[in-house]
């Protein structure tokens, strides 16, 4: 009888399947035709669409005194949704760190890689202020990536509510209740336009706006907190003014400078999202008119990578910013 | 008559507000240039210089998406 070493005896491992090209194809033409089957009864129309977002209910939520109203509108609600998700993916990460295991599995492990990977280039850019710049960085890209994922399922900006409008579409019944709007013009007064019950929420310039606000703010705080009332000195910059006259005045100049585009970072920052998302809603809303059958999940394909990109240039540009407060002008002269 | 110039004027000023992009894509070509170019002297530091090249697409992109903003703004708001 052959003595089998225990070391080296191992169960018969399966050769690992090698990735054919003929799984996926038969699911692509599956859809291909249920595509085409369904727009033969049901045509895309180009919706409506506007750079406001649209409010769900007639009275508004809510009405402050120098504010004004706020209205429960559809990005608010796609908003609420992103939010439940976030608490539900933390929570479940705080259950599997509770289990004790050395290797986390899963969202876990997906998680723990996210924070890993910019940590490390937040403390590469960072140094010192790695653990007070992080969360601004981490929560902004956490919250805009799951805003641009969500914004692709789809039923986003599509399922809606039908109103009356001047310049709408004549409708068509689908099953019961649910009416479709087709292709034509109707006549004035009876056409229908749809008002979308979710949309994605970083095609919203409030949303936009006031990241932008947190981050350029906070930026400033994070400033103030490592060097002081010094920090404002990168503004309003009177230290050389008496000392070399000329110069001085030039250090005044760039000062103010300085404090113009500190007003620039908040446009730029809200209007790179929002061109973005944006533009990537009419570039869907358009494509899927003119060629419904496969050429929309390519524009979906691109509008995923962008929305992960724009999601990593807005918070790496928060650390960037935050990280650069933190060095006064003492780090930055040339030997 | 009137409503037909300034449907007229929106799409007419919507093009060329885009040709604005022209340098976006300038911009964009040179910086993967030279990200291309440091990848093939120096194959090792592909993750670093690929962070880099992607940020400064953004940033490129961005100036893009503020004509296509303006493009925008002609065609659905005003």
């Amino acid at each position: 009888m052959e003595q089998t070493n225990p070391i080296e005896t191992s169960p018969v491992e399966k050769p690992p399947r090698r990735w054919r090209w003929g799984i996926n194809r038969w699911w692509i033409l599956l859809f291909i035709v249920l595509t085409i089957i369904g727009t033969s009864f049901i045509a895309p129309v180009m919706p409506h669409i506007q750079v406001a977002p649209e409010p769900l209910l007639e009275k508004p939520l809510v009405t402050l005194p120098v504010i004004g109203a706020i209205p429960l509108t559809n990005t608010l609600v796609a908003m609420l949704i992103v939010d439940v998700i976030l608490i539900a993916l933390a929570y479940s990460v705080y259950r599997n760190s509770k289990k004790g295991s050395l290797v986390p599995s899963g969202i876990s492990g997906f998680f723990e890689m996210l924070v890993d990977m910019l940590y490390n280039l937040t403390e590469n850019t960072a140094g010192r202020w790695a653990k007070k710049i992080f969360p601004w960085f981490a929560t902004i890209l956490i919250l805009v990536l799951f805003t641009n994922l969500v914004k692709l399922i789809p039923g986003f900006e599509s399922i809606g509510i039908l109103h009356h409008a001047e310049e709408g579409h004549p409708i068509q019944q689908v099953i019961g209740n649910v009416y479709t709007v087709t292709d034509g013009t109707a006549a004035p007064g009876e056409g229908y336009v749809v008002t979308p019950f979710l949309r994605g929420t970083s095609t919203d310039l409030n949303f936009t706006v006031a990241l932008a606000l947190i981050s350029v703010i906070m930026t400033q705080v994070i400033g103030v907190r490592a060097q002081g009332p010094r920090y404002f000195s990168k503004f309003l910059n009177f230290t050389t003014m008496f000392k070399k006259p000329f110069l001085g005045f030039m250090d005044f100049i760039v000062g103010i400078l300085e404090l113009i585009s500190e007003f620039a970072k908040i446009l730029s920052f809200s209007f790179r999202l929002f061109g973005v998302m944006f533009s990537g809603v009419v570039l869907v809303a358009i494509v899927s008119q003119m060629v419904p059958v496969f050429v929309p999940s390519l524009i979906y394909f691109f509008e995923l990578f962008m929305g992960v990109i724009q999601a990593f240039v807005f918070g790496m540009l928060t650390m960037v910013f935050m990280a650069q407060a933190t060095q006064g002008h003492g780090g930055e002269e040339h030997q | 008559m009137t409503g037909d110039i300034v449907a007229a004027a929106k799409f007419i000023g919507a093009g060329l507000s885009m040709i604005g992009a022209l340098g976006a894509g300038v911009g964009i070509g040179m910086s993967v240039q030279g990200a291309l170019e440091g990848m093939a002297r120096n194959p090792d530091s592909y993750g670093n210089l690929l962070t880099n090249m992607i940020l400064g697409i953004a940033f490129s992109e961005a100036i893009a998406i503020y004509c296509l903003v303006i493009a925008f703004l002609m065609l659905f708001v005003l």
